[in-house]
């Protein structure tokens, strides 16, 4: 017996690997000898050991000499082949213009989508990079739990913290306190120029990069009454920049410009036309400033930032704010303050805090923006890849004489690859004209966006851009590419190719069916959205407010106004409240019953007399207000009877209770009423009536006759009385619409990015349709003439792509509503109820849609001539 | 002489090149080094050197007949140029000049 039949041959395995990585050149000559070697082994050692030489041997063949040379197919001249490769391309993009522009506008589209996403997204991580300490700089951020009722993440501190750190800190080398509130007009030479800006401390320039026009950044703030103004205002102001020395006045004071500062990039979260010297508030002090010194409570516009010195670190850092936030606590009630540390450079985007400085970017909108602009370039890349694959056919003799001639696998990857980044860059071009038309939509697209971004483009940006046209080019081309390059040439001679095509058929089922499924949830997440938002604004609230015009008192003595108002015929009723209902404001007590225990939140609102009146109201027992009765009347909800077992509406009124520190009679109870928005959950309501309070609305309800010039009477009396004050007045419906805009702002973008993914889809669908009529056009011809109907070949054509649409429907549904439900519905207590025919009925005219885009083909197929298309045959 | 400067292993592959006559392939050039010089070499390693001096023509190899121990795959055998037979030699030559010339004294000495 010879040795090859008593021992087991070598490692399968690594036989292979070696084949894998040696020059072919050498394999056999090595490959035999290894293998010799082997089976004599195993005579004298046994098969293990052999098997372990083996192995070692295979290991130590990683050298030079043998590896497979992987330079030597490129040491050829190339740029021949490059050029054939570059003319095929724009050969087969001018040969099928159909498909072509179909890849090329649906890529486009969606690349604009893109581009907007990458401008964006890369402005928002440029915000504070221009600092040069932005490593070290840190912002003291509060939290401040008010003891049993709230807590909250304010982007504020005290300036109390900032001057203690000031004074003892060990950790930070510098600190500057800044107070935003040098907001309002400047005045010089009797002309008023409206400002934002903040005071800050006298190391503002040391610690932060603004560089300064003229002036001297070292005694720049270190006086009171002195400012700095940005070149920009001080041209508006003086036209010209030269102007340190000059004096502005301000609420009667006069500061003295120390500086002009070159304009803060656009990118910089702390925003301002001036920065007046904190030391201010010392010279000149008030009560106001005074508090806004020196209470540990008052954090509610001051910023304190310090630069950690090089020998602390963030832990030290942080047990320092502890100990004096611990001995400012203890000094007072109601509230502890807990400071944080946040790094420059974290706070924009940031992540919800309360009272920042200037509007912040949530970190959550700008991941919405990046995962929709996503899938919308998903989706053209998915019309890219699909009809690249249904079109491989006709280029798989291509491919087949390409490998005759010596192409190996990899250059007709590169090929195909090449082709796309070809359509890829193609759509850039057009994308990018696309995307100016788009981008000033964007950016008024809602509040956060109009005031953070203006998506200029720099160098950096165009790199970003043809970088990723060249990675949209690779992402949609990788798919055709291996697929084209891994076509057997002798399939192809031998006409056989129709075999590879089922699978790839597959394959494009499945990529339509994805694509489908995205359009389907897309189209019914809007719905939904819009549905919701609908339904927020015609909520029945429990009163009403058809044609209530609000007018904007800001605390005037509403007599006046309300004399001047009933004269005019248009206007019915009016009444006066603190703030409105319905439109976000909410405000909260502690109630309890007399005895002061059963403490519950409350929510209430001061009204006048006619308010429950005017705003329909329902009152179930007791009565309104009235001026002749008691000052500590109080109309109270259903709700809260229950809370307090003050026992049923009836017996209830006559009843005192507890609110905040005073004591309230129940004169009336009205019904539960939606006096926030669908955010909250309905709690205790109570009206109190303060004869004393300023009234900030005016709540006019007109008669619905000549609406319009209602309302410009309106406007005129208060001009009479008012000349210089602006008039603010906005009808109800529309406050509660202003209140819902975050809905309606991503019912905006979602609803674009839809239609985007839709028409995307829609294009590709048709690309697809055209491509299998044209390829089936002998059969359907044939059939047509054994007498096939018209109906039975349209059925024919479309059943495939019918089961598609049913399966990614099926698919989409689910998966839309659970994500409206975890996006959507997870903070909101009234909810629209979603039935089946919500869900179905959107997804079934999409495939209406679809069906019509296909029919357009199947039909023109069906119907053609037979003698046309059999003829050439 | 330039070009035919011989690497102490090239040397020896070739010697038992020269040693085996027509008998030389991988696995035999191997085991010869192995018995006669008590060197284990892998077989990466002769391939590299065995590369090298056929592309500096001092060897020069031609396909041989398979068999199955072999998996199927032929041989490849290896013969020793003129070129390689005077490089050997000038090597040779080089290394008996320099014996000669160390002294006898020393010789005795250190290495007697």
């Amino acid at each position: 017996m010879s040795k090859v039949e008593l021992f087991p041959a070598p490692p399968k395995r690594w036989t292979r690997f070696f084949e894998w990585f040696c020059n072919e050149v050498y394999f056999e000559e090595l490959q035999g000898d290894l293998e010799e070697r082997y089976f004599r082994n195993c005579g004298r050692f046994g098969v293990r050991k052999s098997k372990a030489i083996y192995r070692k041997e295979i290991l130590r063949m990683f050298r030079p000499s043998v590896i497979k040379k992987i330079k030597t197919q490129y040491q050829l001249n190339n740029s021949a082949m490059y050029k054939n490769y570059l003319m095929v391309a724009f050969r087969n993009l001018s040969r099928n213009k159909l498909f072509s522009s179909i890849n090329i506008v649906g890529l486009a589209v969606s690349m604009a989508v893109g581009l907007l996403a990458i401008t964006f997204v890369s402005e928002i991580h440029s915000y504070d990079q221009f600092h040069d300490f932005k490593s070290d700089i840190y912002r003291i951020n509060n939290l401040r739990i008010n003891i049993g009722r709230s807590t909250t993440d304010y982007a504020t501190t005290s300036l109390l913290m900032g001057r203690r750190l000031q004074e003892e800190s060990t950790n930070f080398d510098m600190i500057v306190p800044i107070f935003n509130g040098f907001n309002g007009d400047l005045i010089h030479d009797e002309k008023h120029f409206q400002i934002k800006g903040q005071y800050a401390g006298e190391d503002f320039l040391n610690l932060f990069t603004f560089p300064l026009l003229s002036g001297n950044p070292e005694l720049a703030l270190s006086e009171p009454f002195t400012v700095l103004i940005t070149e920009e205002l001080a041209i508006k102001i003086f036209n010209a920049t030269d102007v340190v020395g000059e004096v502005l006045e301000k609420n009667e004071e006069l500061y003295t410009i120390t500086g002009v500062l070159k304009n803060p990039p656009l990118t910089s979260h702390i925003k301002f036309d001036a920065i007046a010297s904190l030391k201010t508030f010392e010279a000149k002090p008030s009560p106001r400033r005074t508090r806004i010194l020196n209470d540990w409570g008052t954090m509610w516009s001051s910023y304190v930032y310090g630069r950690l010195s090089k020998n602390s670190n963030l832990q030290r850092a942080q047990e320092e704010l502890d100990r004096i936030a611990q001995e400012e606590n203890a000094k007072v009630e109601h509230f502890r303050i807990e400071p944080h540390m946040e790094s420059l450079t974290d706070i924009f985007p940031g992540d919800g805090k309360n009272n920042q400085m200037s509007i912040v970017m949530p970190k959550r909108s700008i991941n919405q923006v990046v995962i929709l602009a996503l899938i919308v370039l998903f989706s053209a890349c998915f019309n890219y890849t699909n009809l690249s694959i249904a079109r491989s056919l006709r280029r798989a003799k291509e491919v087949g004489v390409r490998k005759v001639v010596g192409a190996k696998k990899a250059q007709l990857y590169f090929q195909f690859i090449l082709e796309a980044i070809l359509v890829s860059v193609l759509a850039l071009v057009i994308a990018f004209f696309l995307f100016k038309l788009i981008r000033p939509g964007f950016i008024e697209l809602n509040s956060y966006t109009l005031s953070t971004t203006t998506l200029e483009l720099t160098p950096k940006i165009y790199l970003y851009f043809s970088i990723f046209a060249l990675l949209i080019g690779f992402l949609a081309g990788t798919l055709p590419a291996l697929l084209m390059s891994k076509i057997k040439t002798i399939h192809v001679l031998k006409g056989i190719s129709g075999r590879s095509s089922s699978k790839g058929f597959n394959l494009r089922r499945v990529i339509v069916g994805l694509q489908f499924t995205l359009s389907v949830g897309f189209v019914i997440l809007v719905g939904l959205a819009q549905k919701q938002y609908k339904y927020a604004l015609n909520f029945d609230l429990g009163y009403t407010t058809d044609n209530i015009v609000n007018i904007y008192l800001d605390g005037r003595d509403p007599s006046l106004l309300s004399t001047e108002l009933k004269k005019i015929p248009g206007v019915e009723s009016l009444s006066t409240i603190y703030f409105l209902h319905s439109t976000g404001t909410l405000n909260s007590d502690y109630v309890s019953n007399i005895q002061g225990t059963d403490s519950v939140i409350t929510y209430n609102n001061y009204i006048d007399y006619d308010y429950l009146d005017n705003m329909n109201h329902k009152i179930i027992a007791g009565q309104n207000f009235t001026a002749d009765g008691p000052a500590n009347q109080a109309i109270v909800t259903e709700s809260l009877l229950q809370k307090l077992s003050l026992g049923n509406p009836a017996e209830a009124i006559g009843k005192e209770f507890k609110f905040y520190n005073q004591n309230r009679l129940i004169v009336g109870v009205v019904e539960n009423f939606h006096y926030g928005t669908i955010f909250n959950t309905l709690q205790p309501y109570a009206f109190i009536l303060d004869r004393d309070r300023e009234m900030y609305y005016m709540n006019v309800k007109l008669n619905g006759n000549d609406i319009l010039g209602t309302m410009d009477k309106i406007e005129k009396a208060w001009t009479q009385l008012y000349p210089e004050e602006e008039f603010y007045a906005t009808f109800y419906s529309d406050a509660i619409e202003r209140t819902y805009s975050g809905i309606s702002s991503s019912i905006k973008t979602f609803g674009l990015l839809a239609f985007v993914a839709i028409s995307i889809s829609l294009l590709g669908l048709l690309g697809i349709a055209v491509y299998t009529t044209q390829s089936r056009i002998k059969e359907i011809t044939i059939r047509k003439v054994l007498g096939a109907s018209l109906n039975n070949l349209v059925l024919l054509l479309s059943k495939n792509f019918l089961i598609i649409f049913l399966i990614s429907s099926v698919v989409a549904i689910p998966l839309a509503y659970s994500l409206f439900k975890s996006l959507v519905l997870r903070n909101i207590e009234y909810r629209i109820s979603v039935g089946f025919w919500e869900l179905a009925g959107e997804a079934l005219i999409i495939i209406i849609i679809a069906l019509l885009t296909i029919g357009s083909q199947t039909f023109r197929a069906a119907k053609s001539s037979p003698a046309v298309n059999l003829r050439d045959e | 002489m330039k070009g035919t400067h011989l690497g102490e292993f090239q040397e020896i592959v070739l010697l038992t090149i020269m040693v085996l006559d027509d008998n030389a392939y991988g696995v035999s050039i191997k085991r010869e080094i192995k018995t006669r010089a008590d060197r284990n070499i892998s077989r990466g390693a002769l391939h590299t050197a065995l590369s090298r001096m056929e592309e500096k023509g001092l060897i020069k190899s031609w396909q041989g007949e398979a068999n199955k121990l072999r998996g199927g795959m032929p041989k490849r055998y290896y013969e020793v140029t003129n070129k390689g037979v005077n490089a050997l030699k000038e090597a040779k030559d080089v290394r008996d000049q320099l014996w000669n010339e160390v002294p006898r004294l020393r010789l005795q000495h250190n290495y007697g």
